[in-house]
């Protein structure tokens, strides 16, 4: 009976914990939360040592935990000797999904973009090879969290690159460097999965994946025009988004077939493809300007005519 | 002392989000109290769990031939979607509540060993200059556990039903990797925290209280262990349903007294499936039992439902 109870209490807590921050920190210290995730949060830092066995032990020892003197008055406790931040990890299942697919990806070298990774990930946290069945079983959702993360460390990076241009410490690069750059080092995050790449671009085509996918891809292209310095709102917009889309894409494919030491090939294609983009954005002035000159020229020779065939006279 | 224990409990929950919830479960309990439905009829607790219990004895030799005839055949294909969304890895724990003849059991034996099969050969695949000894060393690895851990516990309150699936793992020649267990769903002899999948197929419904289960499933689950249940649930569709209930009523009890010779028992299993929770209020009874993430697809437009939830 003390066993119910003390489960019903276990089961309350950890309730409790997810449902409101706000009480929970003022009235009722929720230690077995706090143990809970302070557990899970060790378990995934040991991650050599087998997990399910010691999760187990943590919880099975919880009961025992509810004992009034062990109630932890005032600050968090850290268990982990860690900031109490860390232990919120696991507030939000959508915070959790992401811990899982992360831990995954060290998984897909061996397993590529499929459900046993995220299973394999999932382990690694002290959870259920299950739990993967929260994904779904084309791996998409995990390579979309890829593609995402690559794209948030792309933005940070040209953030950094931007702020020391600002403060003065390093010199503004041209925009065919600044975009051969950018695309370098987003295709480089691509190199540990390589072998594995060709899959993932099949899965991120299928039909339920695209339009993630596409924002993604679109969001990216924006991001590295914003840091370049692009504020057009005119047409030239979808232009140039267009035409960096098309040299990712192209690059993309590209280093899938580049067997060069370290995507040298690729990285040359990229170069002469982000210069034929400047020429060309260059021919298209040149044309444009030719082409009003032209017009100008024609307008002229026209009324010199005109004048000569003696229409221009008013009399 | 442990209700006293429950009840601050009680008051914690009832202060955050989920205290409008949490009322209406106790309010469901006490409606639930002694009286109960069997069928259509209402009767107490013991009664129910007593009919069901004869229910049971009484179908247990006839209950696949009848599940054949009754849903022609499509059973089997919803218990294969379930597997597939199972989708076991080798290694997983499954416990298949309610499984007595089996027919989950075998399945999950069946997939886990083509998965583990699959695994081999692509292992095999990536190495692909081995020597003679790799490879014979590789296929005995694969002998030695061809379920890679795996295993299945089959759990039943009923005697005769488990008595008809030994008899069928015997003839099948399931052996490896699947034990059998005499036990109610509403208090699991298992301790806390050990399997990594649980299933109820069909079986939920006959639950007499469906909470104290429910929590017994998360109680026995791994943390990040997975909840799925196939039911019968609600037809949503007006014409579906019209001919459903005709088919339900005029056809399933006449097979019974045909096939199996029993008319009351399948007037029974007709009837406490309009009885049961239709999807969203299951739904809301696995989230009140603490899973996450609870989903359901309804297969055939709702005859059958499958809910999904995680312990996280």
């Amino acid at each position: 009976m003390a066993a119910a109870a003390a489960g019903g209490l276990r089961r309350a807590g950890w309730r409790l914990w997810r449902g409101c921050a706000v009480v929970r920190c003022q009235l009722y210290p929720p230690q077995r939360a706090l143990q809970a995730s302070a557990v899970l949060k060790r378990v995934s830092d040991e991650q050599k040592e087998p997990l399910a066995s010691s999760s187990q032990q943590q919880f099975d020892s919880h009961p025992t935990d509810h004992r009034p003197e062990q109630e932890p008055q005032g600050p968090r406790p850290s268990y982990t000797g860690q900031g109490g931040q860390e232990s919120e990890d696991y507030e939000s299942e959508e915070q959790l999904q992401h811990r899982i697919l992360t831990a995954a990806l060290e998984f897909v070298p061996e397993h590529g973009w499929t459900a046993e990774a995220i299973a394999e990930g999932a382990k690694t946290l002290g959870l259920s090879a299950a739990a993967a069945g929260m994904f779904h079983s084309d791996g998409g959702e995990l390579i979309l969290h890829f593609v995402s993360q690559c794209n948030t460390k792309l933005t940070e990076l040209l953030e950094q690159e931007q702020k020391q241009v600002q403060l003065g410490e390093a010199e503004k690069k041209s925009t065919d460097q600044f975009l051969r750059d950018a695309v370098e080092a987003r295709l480089r995050m691509l190199i540990p999965y390589i072998d594995k790449w060709p899959q993932a671009l099949s899965i991120l085509l299928l039909p339920h994946n695209i339009p993630s996918s596409l924002n993604l891809l679109t969001s990216m292209i924006d991001d590295i025009w914003q840091y370049a310095g692009d504020q057009s709102t005119d047409f030239n917009w979808y232009t140039r988004r267009a035409v960096l889309t098309g040299i990712y894409n192209t690059t993309e494919l590209v280093m899938m077939q580049d067997s060069s030491p370290d995507f040298e090939e690729t990285w040359r294609f990229l170069e002469n493809r982000v210069a034929d983009a400047m020429n060309m954005g260059n021919a298209a002035h040149q044309v444009q300007s030719t082409g009003e000159a032209l017009v100008q020229g024609l307008m002229g020779a026209a009324v010199t005519i005109k004048n000569l065939a003696g229409l221009n006279q008013r009399r | 002392m442990a209700a006293a224990g429950l009840c601050p409990c009680r008051a914690l929950l009832a202060r955050c989000g989920g205290a409008l919830r949490v009322l209406c479960g106790s309010v469901r309990g006490l409606a639930t109290g002694p009286e109960m439905h069997f069928g259509f009829q209402t009767v107490t607790e013991a009664e129910r769990r007593e009919k069901i219990n004869q229910v049971f004895d009484s179908v247990a030799k006839k209950y696949d031939i009848m599940n054949d005839s009754m849903t022609l055949g499509i059973h089997r294909v919803w218990k294969d979607i379930l597997m597939h969304k199972m989708n076991p890895s080798p290694g997983t724990l499954l416990l298949d509540v309610a499984g007595g003849t089996g027919d989950i059991a075998f399945r999950f034996i069946n997939y886990v060993r083509s998965a583990q099969e699959r695994q081999l050969q692509q292992k095999l695949k990536h190495h692909q200059n081995l020597s003679w000894q790799e490879i014979s060393e590789s296929y005995q690895e694969g002998k030695f556990k061809p379920l890679g851990d795996s295993q299945v516990v089959v759990c039943d309150i009923n005697k005769e039903m488990l008595k008809v699936g030994k008899q069928k793992a015997q003839h099948l020649g399931y052996s490896e990797g699947l034990s059998w267990v005499l036990g109610n769903a509403e208090e699991l002899p298992f301790d806390d925290d050990k399997f990594d999948v649980y299933t109820i197929a069909f079986g939920i419904r006959n639950v007499t209280r469906i909470d104290l289960a429910l929590q017994e499933a998360y109680r026995v689950l791994k943390p990040g262990g997975r909840f799925l249940c196939l039911e019968f649930s609600h037809v949503s569709s007006p014409l579906l349903s019209r001919l459903y209930d005709l088919y339900s009523f005029q056809v399933i009890p006449v097979l019974g007294e045909v096939i199996a010779g029993d008319w009351k028992s399948y007037q029974y299993l007709v009837e406490s499936i309009r009885r049961f929770p239709p999807q969203e209020e299951l739904k809301a009874m696995i989230e009140d039992a603490g899973f996450l993430k609870v989903d359901y697809q309804n297969l055939n437009s709702g005859i059958v439902a499958i809910h999904s939830g995680f312990k996280l």
